[in-house]
């Protein structure tokens, strides 16, 4: 076999028995900690490799798993994660998943009958090669051209594991886990709207409360339910949802703290509130940079720019419309500096704003437009309440109301 | 005489162990192993070995193969549990007798074959003995105990005619078979469960193995008395099969045996088919007389198949004795020649998936059977050297009956292939079984017509051929035109190489060209008068009306050659099918009334099928001819039925199939399939489909097989009609060729629906038909893509969303594939329905993250992503700008939303504006008028579009009043409070009007 080196038969059989041992020794023991290290395969653990060496040593595991009470109670598990393991370092993936979600049935059986939760552990790692592996074995698909349907597959497979844990009982705390795993599934596969069951699973229960869910699975449900919020352009519980996440995530995971960011800082900037330039330095987020200036200065040429720059960027990460509808709060900011500049000029006469000057303004930025789009706009401007006041049409001015014109959003979204 | 059978047996089986034994020793290297066994066929090794091969999944031992064979079982509980039994009760034979097949292996190897006997019997009535239900112990227990018991066994067993044959060795065996016959005549089946059969099944299939050897020996020593003894049996059974002729289980290639094994040279080999026949016939009758004694007539409930039932099992002694015949005539067969050995392989085959149709379970068996018919051959293979010049004198006449017999193979495929994945490599390697091939020495046209030479595809297609006969002057005739095309592609060397499946078929040759073959080929035809082609007998028997039906049209029915064979071999396959899909929905899990009913339903409906398909299809033809004689083209076509039988016609016909088959190439292993499935009802399509899914889970389950191996196209068709107009209906059946039109005949549907002049109405009907056959043909090219973009325009010009979203979603997957069409076009408009309809933010994300850069340079997508962003931020200005702008038919599907457009923006306006907005610039602004602002006479036209835009403002609840100067104004503080959407006037109570067909012919104006 392919590189391994080739170790003795009794080196080989002595490790799959060692293997077998703790694998028994873990369940009776009831020692989830253990046994979860004994099922994760893509972790590419020294004892797993050199179990898999074993393997190709020693082929009849088979039997060995046979011979003995002990083990063979456990087969249907055991012998499917030897293949997964072998398939896995070959690099065989497809197949590897195959074995996996064999032995992923198996175990789930097992689980439903233990009583405590003690396997909860081994159950997480499960779901998470569950995940994994589909992943990767639907890479090794579409490399070869095929369609990759081993995600969607692994998707059912964690509705699966979910259902075991989703019921009362001391195993409800390892459902928000496995509702992790399926909305990255659900995320990466593009079929979001499968979330929304899960959702309402974990969100109507009222026998369990949300804060007793691990704090680490509490703040990736946030993270991603607030992500959905954003889809619905629903600012307000966005902004709650993604803060949470925010506010009880570990200071020093960065690169968790950045993906929140990623969708908090468009949240933010809809709602009117911008970031200290420091945060977007200190994580990374510089595309946000040129945005949040375009929104200070009310540069729409800026906007505009920043956005075209990172377009694939912000599409795939699906707030490119979020941040296209700032276009609004730029104009806003730009009004109100033709307005600050008028009341310099002449205060009396600030409160009314010619729409000549306004086409002016966007010509300075390259922007073309005529009067009728700028019209447009400011009646826009107006309908959405950034502006006060009201559009004369005879005369084409802007006629601003002397208090606060320019309305703050002051945390809540633009009216639609 | 057994003596020297003993030795003589003994010296074949060192051979055969010696070279078996790689066999059994599937390591890794089975599938090398296999090849190395020299005696045995390479080919059908291999492909034994491939198939087998990944079951192993890497399993070294020979226990662990076993053991691998049952964990495929193990979705059958049953059957693991069977699995189990044998391990135990055979233990003393000191076998590793696991699954039965291997039992009788194994024990093979290890011992001589009196010995076996012993031990191979023991092993194999402690199965037996496992597998049946409680009442069978005892006598089971009575016969495994000694040796001797056989031998009253025989004299039960050998009744009649047979004593004088008994001096047989054979017989001794023949009580296995036998004793499990009577079981099921005892009555027990009442708590008869499928194990049961599966027992039955096993015995009789691990037999084979058993007898070969000890009745080959016996033939080299006595072939005199087995000839004779052969000839008897052939009259017997020719009495029998008199009998039985309703038997449909006898698949038409049986039938054709024994009219075409009756004309070879001597009647000896006659006897040969019929008990080929008669293999599946002892299942049948053991199993009738039960049914029909307890609970079958009432379910018979007077019909004439039960009539003919009954008629037919009263004689059930009589039917036994055959049996009986039948049975050592099975052991007789390997006395044979090579050839025999491969009709006996067929025969079991054929024996075996017909067991199979009958009764449900076995499935498993059936693997075993193919196995031990594996052994059979190999072990034999040597022994056939030496032979071969005994066996001379039949080799011509048993070509033709192993070809005959081949014409079961297909069907044995399909069962197989839907019930496990074991028992097709079994099957593969019968067929291609070698032997023959290793004595060239043999004359040229022998070993030509040697069946085991013939490529399956070759089967299937002389299958086919002879599926469309009608009577026996026609098959036999058939017959001599295929021998023709045989020795004609053997002596160009393109026996193997020509693809057999997409050969197209002779046409029928007439009687007269039938005549001459007869005195070619067949002295004694007339000998048998008796034995008719399949279709005839089987209509006598069971419909009789239809029968005249049929016979009414003959001329029709022969011409319209492509709509018979059609219909033919789809019943071939669908009798196969149907207990398929039972078979492995019912899990071995049934008892016997429901046995008994569906014993009956796959033999009745089956044929029933058949015949009703067999007139739908001439009557649709008659119709289609009639209804449609203005046409020129049918009219073509009729008159090309009526010269259906010059010669000409029939070349050009030829050629016109060959064309058919080239235009797909590409499928070329398909083609053979499609006319199968072609125009089979509904039930059948569904049970392919069915058993396909069956399929799909076996090969998951034994782990080695992906889905995607499986031959969905084989659930294809491929169309003959010739109309270019054609109305759409949903499909509620199978297609049936006859009415699905071909590509170039579809290509010309379309330039004729694109230059038509009628209404939309009509248009979709026909493009949704054009699009129906480009579907159940399976044809993804670029023409399909113009169908789908043709009616997606045209549903955009008349504001048909959802025939457009159809299309749209046809559309992308076509692209999506590489197919060439107006790619960019379809991505504006998917934009703009994205936009303007489904408003989901996710979906235009996804849409636009898609666009490539060379999309987004298109001007139609730039276009389109224009108005998403007027959309998104509300920009009627430019929303209206761009709808003016709009290429393409973009502005049809921006129409659709100009209605909400211009109520969001007025809504806008009366907020924003004060106090008053003038209508005219309203109207400019929103795009009334229809005309854009530079053209000229735009005075005229703006004034319309001010009076329409007034029009629409105080549909819409907006508050007009007129200035000093005349100019219509919006007064924006009170509308603002006032406007509303008016409910739409088209508005349906099933909310989509272009359901409202008044109202869509009405827009829609011819």
């Amino acid at each position: 076999m392919a590189g391994a080196y080739m170790m003795s038969m009794g080196e080989a059989h002595r490790r799959i028995l060692e293997y077998l041992n703790r694998f028994s020794d873990a369940v009776s023991t009831q020692d989830g900690k253990s046994l979860s290290r004994l099922l994760s395969i893509s972790s590419d653990s020294h004892h797993l490799l050199s179990l898999v060496d074993a393997l190709n040593t020693f082929q009849d595991a088979n039997r060995l798993i046979r011979q003995s009470e002990e083990y063979s109670q456990y087969a249907d598990i055991l012998l499917p994660i030897f293949r997964a393991l072998q398939s896995y370092r070959l690099r065989n993936l497809v197949e590897s998943y195959q074995a996996f979600e064999k032995a992923s049935n198996a175990f789930i059986q097992e689980f439903r009958n233990w009583d405590s939760a003690w396997a909860l552990e081994a159950l997480y790692v499960l779901a998470y090669e569950i995940r994994v592996l589909a992943e990767k074995a639907d890479i090794e698909l579409a490399s070869n051209g095929k369609t990759p349907e081993k995600l969607k597959g692994a998707g059912s497979l964690l509705m699966k594991v979910f259902s075991t844990l989703a019921g009362k009982g001391p195993k409800r705390v390892g459902a928000l886990y496995v509702t992790c795993q399926l909305f990255k599934t659900y995320f990466k596969l593009g079929t979001v709207h499968l979330c929304r069951s899960v959702i309402r699973s974990i969100e109507t229960a009222r026998i369990f409360d949300f804060e007793e869910f691990p704090v680490r699975d509490k703040v990736t449900y946030m993270y991603y339910t607030g992500r959905l919020e954003v889809y619905n352009e629903n600012f307000p519980a966005a902004d709650h949802k993604l803060s949470y996440a925010l506010s009880h995530c570990d200071a020093r995971k960065e690169a968790n703290i950045r993906m929140i960011l990623k969708y908090l800082i468009p949240v933010k900037l809809s709602i009117g509130i911008l970031p200290h330039a420091q945060l977007l330095e200190n994580y990374n987020l510089n595309e946000y940079s040129n945005i949040v200036l375009a929104l200070k200065r009310g540069d729409l040429r800026l906007l505009r720019h920043a956005l075209q720059e990172h377009e694939d960027r912000f599409l795939r990460s699906g707030v490119y419309l979020v941040l296209e509808k700032l276009e609004l709060q730029v104009y806003q900011r730009l009004l109100k500096k033709i307005h600050i500049i008028q009341k310099q000029k002449d205060p009396n006469k600030a409160h009314q704003i010619k729409l000549e000057i306004i086409v002016k303004a966007m010509k300075w930025l390259e922007m073309d437009m005529d009067v009728d789009e700028v019209e447009c706009i400011m009646s826009i401007l107006i309908y959405k309440n950034l502006v006060k006041g009201y559009f004369a049409h005879k005369s084409k001015v802007v006629v601003l109301s002397k208090q606060d014109p320019f309305p703050k959003l002051n945390g809540k979204p633009v009216s639609s | 005489m057994n003596q020297g059978g003993t030795t003589d047996t003994l010296t074949t089986l060192g051979t055969n162990s010696v070279e078996k034994y790689p066999v059994i020793d599937p390591s890794q290297a089975h599938a090398s192993s296999y090849y190395a066994s020299t005696s045995s066929a390479p080919i059908s090794w291999t492909t034994h070995g491939a198939n087998n091969y990944p079951r192993e999944n890497g399993t070294v031992s020979t226990s662990t193969y076993h053991h691998d064979q049952q964990a495929e079982l193990t979705s059958r509980s049953v059957q693991d549990g069977l699995n189990g039994a044998p391990v135990v009760s055979t233990s003393t034979s000191g076998a590793v007798n696991v699954q039965h097949d291997y039992n009788s292996y194994s024990t093979y190897q290890n011992t001589d074959p009196y010995g076996y006997g012993n031990t191979g019997y023991a092993s194999y009535y402690n199965n037996y003995q496992q597998q049946t239900s409680q009442p069978y112990q005892p006598p089971v227990g009575a016969y495994q105990n000694s040796g001797a018991p056989y031998q009253p066994l025989s004299s039960f067993q050998n009744t009649g005619s047979y004593a004088g044959s008994a001096s047989y060795s054979s017989t001794y065996y023949n009580p296995a078979d036998y004793q499990t016959a009577g079981g099921y005549q005892s009555g027990v089946y009442s708590n008869q469960t499928n194990y049961w059969q599966e027992g039955q099944y096993a015995t009789y299939s691990s037999q084979y193995p058993n007898y070969t050897p000890d009745s080959t020996t016996l033939y080299s020593s006595t072939p005199s008395a087995a000839s004779s003894q052969y000839a008897h049996h052939y009259k017997q059974w020719a009495d029998y099969y008199n009998q039985t002729q309703t038997e449909v289980s006898c698949a038409p290639g049986t039938e054709n045996v024994s009219v075409s094994g009756a004309p070879s040279l001597s009647s000896v080999p006659g006897g040969y088919p019929a008990a080929n026949s008669q293999a599946s016939a002892p299942y049948i009758t053991s199993w009738r007389p039960e049914s029909t004694s307890s609970e079958l007539p009432a379910a018979q409930s007077g019909t004439v198949n039960g009539g003919v039932h009954d008629g037919h099992w009263k004689p059930a002694p009589a039917v036994f004795q055959n049996q009986n015949l039948n049975s050592v005539q099975h052991v007789q067969m390997p006395l044979e020649t090579s050839s025999t050995y491969e009709s006996f392989q067929n025969q079991q085959n054929h024996t075996h998936s017909q067991g199979h149709n009958l009764l449900y379970t076995a499935t498993h068996q059936v693997p075993q059977s193919y196995q031990s018919s594996l052994q059979t051959v190999s072990q034999i293979a040597p022994q056939l050297d030496s032979r071969r010049a005994s066996g001379k004198l039949q080799i011509p006449t048993n070509p033709r009956i192993a070809s005959n017999l081949g014409l079961g193979f297909p069907k044995v495929e399909k069962d197989i292939s839907a019930s496990t994945a074991a028992s097709k490599p079994a099957y593969i390697s019968v067929s291609l079984t070698k032997p023959n091939e290793k004595v060239p020495s043999e004359d040229a046209a022998d070993s030509i017509l040697k069946p085991g030479m013939f490529p399956k595809s070759l089967c299937g297609y002389v299958e086919r051929a002879l599926a469309r006969c009608k009577g026996d002057a026609q098959m036999v005739a058939s017959q001599g035109v295929m021998k023709e095309i045989i020795m004609k592609a053997t002596a160009d060397g393109t026996l193997h190489t020509r693809d057999w499946d997409t050969e197209p078929l002779f046409p029928l040759p007439n009687a007269d060209s039938a005549n001459q073959e007869h005195i070619l080929f067949s002295t004694p035809i007339s000998s048998l008068p008796k034995s008719r082609s399949p279709s005839r007998r089987s209509k006598s028997r069971w419909e009789p009306i239809s029968e005249e039906k049929v016979a009414d049209k003959p001329p029709a029915a022969a011409a319209r050659e492509p709509v018979k064979y059609g219909f033919w071999n789809k019943q071939h396959y669908t009798v196969g099918k149907t207990e398929n899909k039972a078979d492995n929905w019912s899990n071995t899990k049934f008892s016997l009334p429901e046995q008994k009913s569906s014993n009956k339903n796959s033999f009745r409906p089956a044929k029933k099928q058949r015949l009703v398909d067999g007139l739908s299809a001439a009557d649709n033809g008659d119709e289609s001819s009639e209804s449609d004689k203005e046409q020129t083209l049918t009219a073509y076509y009729s008159a090309a039925v009526a010269l259906a039988d010059s010669p000409e016609e029939r070349k050009r016909r030829e050629s016109r199939s060959k064309r058919f088959e080239k235009g797909h190439g590409n499928r070329a292993e398909i083609n053979h399939f499609r006319p199968k499935s072609a125009g089979a009802g509904a039930g059948n399509l569904y049970t392919r489909r069915a058993s396909a899914l069956v399929h799909s889970r076996n090969f998951e389950d034994s782990g080695t097989k992906a889905v995607e191996d499986i031959d969905w196209d084989a659930l294809t068709v491929k169309g003959t009609s010739q109309e270019i107009e054609k109305r759409y209906l949903r499909l509620t059946s199978a297609p049936d060729p006859a009415t699905v039109r071909p590509e170039e005949v579809l290509e010309k549907a379309l330039l004729m629906v694109q230059n038509s002049e009628k209404n939309y109405l009509y248009k979709c009907d026909q493009l949704k038909s054009i699009r129906q056959d480009l579907t159940v043909q399976h044809i993804c090219n670029e023409l399909t893509v113009k169908v789908y973009e043709t009616h997606a325009r045209l549903a955009i010009e008349v504001g048909d969303l959802p025939e457009f979203n159809q299309c749209q979603s046809q559309l992308k997957t076509l692209y999506a594939e590489g197919i060439r069409g107006c790619h960019l076009e379809f991505a504006a408009y998917n934009l703009l329905c994205v936009i303007l309809h489904s408003n989901n933010n996710r979906d235009l994300l996804s849409v636009m993250s898609r666009l490539s850069a060379d999309a987004r340079k298109n001007d139609a997508v730039k276009h389109a992503l224009a108005v998403r962003s007027a959309v998104t931020s509300g920009n009627y200005v430019l929303f209206f700008r761009l709808y003016k702008t709009a290429p393409n038919l973009s502005t049809l599907l921006m129409d659709l939303y100009v209605e909400k457009m211009r109520y969001a923006a007025v809504k806008c306006m009366s907020r924003s504006y004060r106090p008053t907005i003038p209508v005219a610039y309203i109207s400019q602004v929103l795009g009334f008028g229809n005309a854009s602002p530079t053209t000229e006479a735009s005075d005229e036209k703006e004034r319309d579009g001010v009076e329409e835009c007034a029009e629409w403002l105080k549909a819409h609840g907006a508050c007009l009043s007129n200035d000093n100067a005349g100019e219509m104004l919006l007064d924006t503080k009170v509308s603002m409070s006032s406007l509303y959407m008016p409910e739409p006037e088209d508005a349906v109570s099933h909310g989509d009007a272009n359901l409202a067909v008044d109202d869509f012919l009405a827009r829609n104006p011819v």
